[in-house]
């Protein structure tokens, strides 16, 4: 860890200070040399016209003999100062400063946090603090913020003063689950550019054993204290109920805790007990709600971070498809039903059916409806045993596993329809494409009874990924409960939306894709309007490593400069005191040589 | 060394020199030398008829046998020349770090010597609050006593408040360093009243005469204790050195007005100046 460097050296040899010893000497001789030498004279008579001639020198030198003396003693202190090498830092020369803000939660931990506001002993206020007195110390050409969250995010525009600074750090709300200060880093490099200083303002150390940053100081404002957190919260449906799982985890580095929490919706108390955890242990709480229950709220109580002792979960989302199961072949409807049952994804036919499963070559009719057509055509079928080839990363595929199994189908020959997302060599088994309405089409390859798929695991995966894909792609939420951090897709049929945040501060969004893609920045409840529908979803914060502060540390680590690189930043104006001592040299000799012998 | 070693020493160099006794100074009072006028020494001048009053003894009885007329033998006055010392006893005779007072008592002493090599009497008398005679001062210059330099009056002063009682027709020598701003010509008409010869011997130190180093210098009057503070330069130096020669120049110039003879001398440099009262017919080798 290296001192604080708030400073350049104004100096580049300090030592040569040492000179200095000159002056005083300079000021000895001169006040020996000035000193009245006592002498006993017979009368003063003879003396009378030092003081009536106005042409004797008494007076006259009593004024020329300091300023010869002054003029000696600042061409020394010139010439002493030259010798040092003195640099001086020119505004123009001074280096932009960026300053990458540690945005996660755990800057807010103080001995009496409450919840979103910074105690006066949180890491954010001292950093504040610190950053205030350096700009109140050192000037920079300007200085740029970087709020480092999850994803890096300028703050505001270049500022020049203190006070700028101050205004632009009440964004600085510290409500982020993570921080990403390498990528800050990055982007504040790229930022300032090659010249720029960096300064890391957070609460932990810098990662790994010796800091090297380059141009960077790291400054952490970080301690450690014991903290109870919720680091897990589910609300899943679960038949026609709802599944509620907390995970409370005890970051104490060495006592027991004690975790008291209550669980209400609305006035209603659900639970309420006391948890006694080992240190650095974790607890999961689970309890079955009805399916009509509304959001429910856990709180435990008020520890050193306000933001990890509550969680609002709201009902999952229930959204179910409507599938027509139009196949020929009996054994192979009866196959998918139970596959499409199993899913609990797939409603009535109350309306228009939003999948069609059938045989046909043609597309099937309804403006919405997704078809999944079975080809089982048993010319030249060939059973396929692998390896097989899947798009892993469609969303029909996730999931499948296919080691083992036997899937025969027939060479599609001119059947060819769409990308393949599962082939067997080159024979696409299962093959997607869109078509001119933006439904997708789907055609699998698959003579069943000659197949193991569907006596596997797979069989019913198959199925839930294609509800779930479908149930994606309708308007609303997919899901109601979010960690802090990631980033919340909601489908609709309007081209803009209305978001209404925890605050009650309403933001206006375009579409701009086929979902409107959100990301919470505090935890707390959220609702979206388009048109007649309304959905909410819930921010939790769940970040383990924001709630654990036993990691969290203090100190100051990299440097700015190296001494080398600070002469390109300090213009040397040893000139002007060598050209300062040579005039100054000058007057004193003209002053010698033009007074007749006084001085 | 003691004030009787600098005696002894100015009574030893005196013994080569005598006072030069000018003509006039031989009107003294009966002495051993002959005057001017008639009077009881035992060299016959002249003759002259009686006159009722004089001394039966003077009548030349066998010029009366001869002549039948009462007629007395005049003889010679004979009187003893005198030489009247002046000194200076102010502090400034007396400047520190110079042999300033060794001077002038080596001076004084020389002087007395000199004029008892003549057969003079002598009187010495100090200037200070008033004149006052030195003790012992009729025997010879290493029995004087009483001699100091301590006074704060100029020597003017002195005259003002007590003047010396001067013997008339006396040879007068007045040893000061004049440094006095007074006018001279008023002590010197004071001297010159009645007086056979009048000699002034300035004697000055070598610092009197020559201005202190380059320097801040803090003079201090030694008589009046008055400090002065003072840049000395070339100017200040030049300066000093013309007011001197002014200072000489006015007393030089009061002397010849009063028939007085003005001599300068060097402490520092006295027996090479010894020449100078010869010049100046103050003493004549023995």
């Amino acid at each position: 860890m290296l001192p604080e460097r708030t400073g350049m050296p104004f100096l580049t040899y300090p030592l040569a200070l040492l000179a200095a010893a000159a002056l005083p000497a300079l000021a000895a001789i001169y006040i020996l040399r000035n000193r009245y030498r006592r002498r006993e004279v017979s009368s003063l008579m003879l003396w009378q016209f030092a003081v009536l001639s106005r042409e004797g020198g008494a007076k006259v030198n009593k004024l020329q003999l300091p300023l010869v003396f002054f003029l000696e003693l600042l061409a020394l202190a010139l010439l002493v100062t030259a010798a040092t090498g003195p640099r001086w830092q020119l505004p123009a020369h001074a280096r932009p400063l960026v300053v990458i803000l540690d945005d996660s939660a755990s800057m807010l931990a103080g001995d009496s946090a409450a919840a979103n506001t910074a105690s006066p002993n949180s890491p954010r206020a001292k950093a504040a603090a610190a950053l205030d007195d350096l700009l109140k110390s050192r000037k920079f050409l300007s200085i740029r913020l970087v709020l480092a969250g999850p994803k890096p995010r300028v703050l505001g525009s270049a500022a020049t003063t203190a006070t700028e600074v101050r205004e632009a750090l009440a964004q600085w709300t510290c409500q982020s689950p993570d921080a990403a200060l390498d990528a800050a880093i990055a982007l504040a490099n790229d930022l300032g550019g090659p010249q720029s200083q960096l300064l890391v303002l957070t609460d932990h150390a810098p990662p790994g054993t010796e800091f090297s940053g380059d141009r960077v100081q790291w400054w952490a404002f970080g301690t450690t204290h014991p903290n109870l957190a919720f680091v897990n919260a589910t609300r899943t449906t679960h038949g026609e109920s709802d599944r509620v799982l907390l995970e409370v985890a005890n970051y104490s580095a060495s006592a027991a805790a004690t975790a008291a929490y209550r669980i209400t919706s609305g006035s209603n108390l659900l639970r309420s007990a006391t948890l006694t955890l080992e240190p650095r242990a974790r607890q999961r709480l689970i309890l079955n709600l009805p399916a009509g229950t509304p959001a429910i709220e856990a709180a435990l109580a008020a520890d050193t971070l306000a933001a990890d002792n509550r969680v609002t979960l709201l009902p999952a989302v229930r959204k179910r498809i409507r599938v027509q199961n139009s196949l020929e072949d009996a054994a192979l409807r009866s196959l998918v039903d139970k596959a499409l049952e199993a899913s609990g994804l797939r409603s009535s036919l109350s309306a228009a059916p939003e999948i069609i499963l059938h045989n046909a070559r043609a597309t099937p009719a309804g403006t919405n409806a997704w078809g999944l057509r079975f080809l089982a055509e048993t010319n030249a079928a060939t059973p396929h045993t692998g390896p097989f080839i899947v798009d892993t990363a469609h969303p029909l595929a996730r999931g499948l596993s296919l080691d083992g199994v036997v899937w025969t189908a027939s060479p599609p020959g001119t059947n060819q329809f769409g990308l393949p997302v599962i082939t067997a060599g080159n024979t696409p088994l299962l093959a997607v494409t869109e078509d001119a309405l933006r439904r997708q089409q789907i055609t699998l390859h698959l003579i069943s009874d000659r197949s193991t798929l569907t006596a596997t695991p797979n069989w019913p995966i198959f199925f839930w990924n294609l509800l779930t894909w479908r149930a994606r792609e309708t308007p609303g939420l997919v899901e109601s409960n979010f960690r802090l951090g990631s980033e919340v897709s909601v489908r609709a049929l309007t081209n803009s939306v209305q978001l209404i945040l925890p605050g009650g501060a309403t933001r206006t969004l375009t579409k701009s894709a086929e979902e409107f893609v959100l990301e919470p920045e505090t935890p707390g409840l959220y609702t979206v309007n388009a048109g007649n529908s309304s959905w909410q979803f819930a921010v939790n914060l769940l970040a383990p490593e924001e709630s654990d502060l036993a990691t969290a540390k203090s100190g100051k680590w990299g440097e700015w400069e190296k001494p080398e690189e600070a002469r390109r930043e300090y213009a040397s104006v040893l000139w002007l005191f060598v050209l300062g001592a040579l005039v100054v040299m000058v007057t004193h000799l003209f002053l010698v040589t033009h007074s007749k012998g006084r001085v | 060394m003691s004030t009787r070693e600098h005696l002894l020493s100015g009574e030893a160099l005196g013994q080569r020199y005598a006072l030069a006794v000018p003509q006039t100074a031989l009107a003294g009072m009966t002495g051993s030398q002959l005057g001017r006028r008639a009077g009881n020494s035992i060299d016959f001048q002249d003759y002259r008829e009686y006159q009722p009053g004089d001394d039966l003894r003077t009548i030349d009885w066998g010029v009366f046998a001869r002549t039948d007329r009462l007629t007395i033998k005049l003889f010679r006055e004979e009187v003893n020349p005198h030489l009247d010392l002046l000194l200076d006893a102010s502090r400034s005779m007396a400047l520190d770090n110079t042999p300033k007072s060794a001077a002038t008592l080596r001076l004084a002493a020389l002087l007395g010597t000199a004029a008892e090599n003549a057969h003079c009497t002598h009187a010495t008398w100090l200037a200070g609050d008033g004149f006052q005679r030195a003790a012992n001062d009729m025997m010879l210059p290493s029995a004087w006593d009483g001699l100091g330099f301590a006074s704060r009056r100029p020597l003017d002063e002195a005259f003002t408040i007590l003047p010396p009682r001067l013997r008339r027709l006396g040879i007068r020598v007045l040893i000061s360093d004049l440094m006095w701003p007074g006018e001279p010509l008023s002590i010197l008409r004071r001297l010159a009243d009645g007086a056979a010869a009048v000699f002034v011997v300035q004697l000055l130190a070598q610092a009197d005469t020559e201005p202190p180093e380059h320097g801040n210098v803090q003079l201090v009057d030694s008589e009046t204790g008055e400090e002065r503070e003072i840049f000395v330069d070339a100017t200040v130096a030049a300066q000093f050195r013309e007011a001197l020669a002014r200072h000489r120049e006015s007393w030089d110039a009061a002397c010849r007005q009063t028939g007085a003879r003005f001599v300068s001398l060097v402490a520092e440099k006295l027996d090479a100046s010894l020449p100078a009262l010869e010049e100046a017919q103050l003493l004549v080798p023995a």
